[in-house]
């Protein structure tokens, strides 16, 4: 019996559980099935012995749970797929730069006629890692460092720390992410951040300095995360001609909440799906655990995709959401939600619609958009199978509504507020999609049901982002 | 904000006449303002009331914030906002009220000196007392700073202003002083204010002016303020001309008003 390489795929991508790894581009493997290894395939085989190889700082207790299944294998296929999942699984811990499978005969004085020895051979990855890019947006420049210390404990913990600075604003973050061994998906995050963002919508100027502690785990098919946030946030006015209700919002505060999201997401990419759907449910209760924002705040995303003829995909999402403050004191600008522009509801400029005074928006109380999309390729198709997969023709139709709510008028009242005055808008444009992560997306758009004060993009308009209507 | 900006400001609200609901900021008055602060709006009310323009006072607990330059007590006039004396007095001028258009030049800069004193003398004594003696910040001024706010953040909000101001009385050779030194200096201010004001009603005779707001704000501030210890009130207290020009000004600009 020979030695069997199990190398078949290419390594998964080293990216941290913040980006979420999508299994999408890597399809399981068909083991193909060589003449010479259907003899084999019958007989039966025990799995001795399995070594790993090449490990520095790895606990070696943390690869047990990956590569207990190994020893369950019955026969050679048995073996060399749970091999496989074993290595998918190492991978997956984003700890190994390299993780080969050798599976040979048992040797030595024990070794059975039908043993097989499996040798996992890993390459780690550094230490210590760096990324330096560039940013442009928002009407400024910024520089982004980030270091990043895989494995920093030996049980996969992850250290990230990253540090942007812009022409205009500073923000830095450390976050430390352990998971619990053998189970990946069950994990606990801590964040502490000073983050300062420029909201030229809204002339607002906002900086959180926070800290938070999530757990996330998996409960049947969806993702369930549990976090506290306590942020000290600073608001303050852009410029001296901010309206006067931006500037009423001035000084600091104190947010203190819990929060949950559930997620389902059985689509086969996250950026330009071709089927399955996603759900979502965040829900924010702010107040009860300190702080002086006080708040309970429900949102939902749904998307569900379809492929039809020609590859082309029909798309169909709908989110909405509702803040109700707790208490006397009114809603914050910072919590409020804000909707339009290339990522929401296409045709208007950035979170240019719904409450505003003198030409700042205000952010709402209670929102709700939906989008119908029908992707098909580039005409004529260029560059199919290679470039040109990354691009999509997109028609579009959207709508939404977003506005403030008077508590005292009752559901029936607040429904019908949301279905006044609707703003919708139709067009066409390109898709881009960048790595896994993010899109382009350049449109032509005709809102429609334009209100007064809602600002508009007739025509051409770009977008760039990571979260999509 | 520059100097081309602000002229900018006063030339367009000059076209305007002064509204009914013009409105003054302050921190809270109860918990929350402190002598400084509370000075400052004083010495604001007083001028405004001396012009004859009506202001609404409108408590606010993040009201330093909503200040475009970060200082109590600034206005919200129509669509603009101004904030501090001197500046409100450009404005008020810009709109076509003036209390010092009667004096000539050299009692204009006169004005102007007498102002600067109270500004660098009793308001940065005012600070000094408030921040810097260890007493009066741990009893009176990092509790009421940070009365509106929930803990953590009221600790690092006191902590952070008192540091601010501390390193200001640093870079402007106060932070050696000790507080025997400050209460000679007030008395030293309230020295030369008295003698220049003499038997006069007001600084410039029969026609009060935004001296004469100022030092109202502050001084009667000061005798109405209970503090950790009462010797600051004292050390004006022994200029009786300055003890009468007070309650002159409060009878003559808020019992009136308020009646």
């Amino acid at each position: 019996m020979g030695t069997v390489h199990a190398r078949s795929l290419d390594p998964l991508p080293m990216q941290g559980p913040e980006l979420g790894v999508h299994a999408d581009d890597i399809e399981a493997p068909d083991i193909e099935q060589h003449p010479n290894q259907e003899i084999l395939e019958n007989k039966d085989v025990v799995v001795q012995k399995v070594h790993i190889d090449g490990l520095g700082r790895t606990k070696e207790d943390l690869l047990t749970y990956e590569i207990a299944e190994v020893f369950r294998a019955k026969n050679l296929i048995d073996v060399m797929r749970r091999s496989h999942e074993a290595r998918q699984k190492l991978l997956r811990l984003g700890i190994f730069r390299k993780v080969e499978v050798v599976i040979d005969t048992s040797r030595g004085e024990d070794a059975l006629p039908n043993g097989l020895d499996v040798t996992f051979e890993v390459i780690e990855l550094r230490r210590m890692t760096g990324s330096y890019n560039t940013m442009v947006g928002n009407n400024e420049g910024s520089m982004v460092l980030g270091v990043k210390l895989p494995n920093v404990l030996g049980r996969a913990e992850k250290m990230t720390f990253q540090f942007s600075y812009g022409t205009k604003e500073t923000s830095y973050g450390l976050s430390f992410f352990k998971p619990q061994p053998g189970h990946f998906e069950r994990n606990i995050t801590l964040n502490a951040y000073n983050v300062t963002g420029q909201f030229p919508w809204s002339s607002l100027r906002e900086t959180d300095r926070g800290i938070s502690g999530e757990f996330s785990f998996p409960l049947w098919k969806t993702s369930q995360t549990l976090k506290w946030e306590g942020v000290w946030r600073e608001l303050g006015c852009l410029a001296r001609t901010a309206s006067f209700a931006v500037r009423e919002e001035s000084g600091h505060s104190l947010k203190s909440s819990l929060s949950h999201a559930m997620v389902i997401d059985t689509r086969n990419s996250s950026i330009i799906p071709k089927k399955g759907g996603l759900l979502k449910i965040h829900q924010e209760l702010a107040g009860y655990t300190g702080g002086d924002a006080s708040f309970l705040k429900e949102d939902f995303e749904i998307q569900l995709n379809k492929t039809l003829f020609w590859d082309s995909v029909l798309s169909a999402s709908m989110w909405g959401g509702l803040l109700l403050p707790i208490g006397e004191k009114p809603t914050s600008i910072a919590d409020r939600f804000y909707l339009g522009g290339p990522t929401s509801i296409r045709g208007f400029s950035m979170y240019s619609m719904g409450p505003q005074s003198e030409g700042d928006y205000l952010g709402g109380e209670a929102y709700w958009a939906g989008g119908l999309h029908l992707y098909t390729p580039l005409p004529f198709r260029p560059g199919k199978g290679g470039f040109g997969d990354l691009f999509r023709t997109h028609f579009f139709l959207n709508a939404g509504n977003l506005c403030n709510l008077n508590y005292g008028e009752g559901p029936r009242a607040h429904l019908k507020k949301l279905a006044e005055c609707i703003r919708w808008s139709y067009g066409l444009g390109i898709v881009l999609r960048l790595g896994n992560i993010a899109r382009l997306e350049l449109n032509y758009c005709i809102p429609m049901g334009v209100q007064s004060g809602d600002r508009i993009c007739d025509g051409f308009q770009f977008g760039a982002g990571i979260r999509f209507l | 904000m520059s100097l081309a900006a602000d002229a900018f400001v006063s030339q367009i609200s000059a076209a305007e006449p002064w509204p009914e609901n013009a409105t003054l900021y302050q921190p809270l008055k109860e918990d929350q303002i402190l002598l400084s602060d509370c000075a400052s709006s004083l010495a604001v009310q007083a001028y405004l009331r001396m012009c004859g323009l009506p202001v609404q006072v409108v408590c606010r607990a993040n009201a330093e914030y909503m200040s475009p330059s970060g200082k109590i007590p600034f206005i919200h006039v129509g669509n603009q906002v101004v904030s501090e004396l001197g500046p409100i007095v450009q404005f008020t001028k810009a709109k076509g009220h003036s209390l010092s258009d009667g004096l000539d030049d050299v009692q204009r800069a006169e004005m102007k000196a007498y102002m600067e004193l109270v500004n660098n003398m009793l308001l940065t004594a005012e600070l000094y007392i408030q921040w810097c003696d260890d007493a009066t910040a741990t009893e009176i001024s990092r509790p009421r700073y940070s009365n509106p706010y929930s803990w953590p953040l009221s600790n690092i909000l006191a902590y952070q202003k008192q540091w601010e101001v501390r390193r200001k009385m640093n870079a402007i050779g106060w932070g050696g002083k000790n507080l025997e030194q400050v209460y000679e200096d007030v008395s030293q201010c309230c020295q030369a204010l008295s003698q220049r004001l003499g038997t006069q009603p007001y600084f410039f005779n029969k026609q009060p002016t935004e001296l004469d707001a100022l030092v109202f704000g502050h001084l009667f501030t000061i005798l109405t303020t209970r503090l950790t210890s009462a010797e600051l009130a004292e050390r004006i207290k022994s200029n009786s001309n300055l003890l009468s020009f007070c309650r002159r000004i409060e009878q003559t600009y808020f019992e009136d008003k308020s009646s």
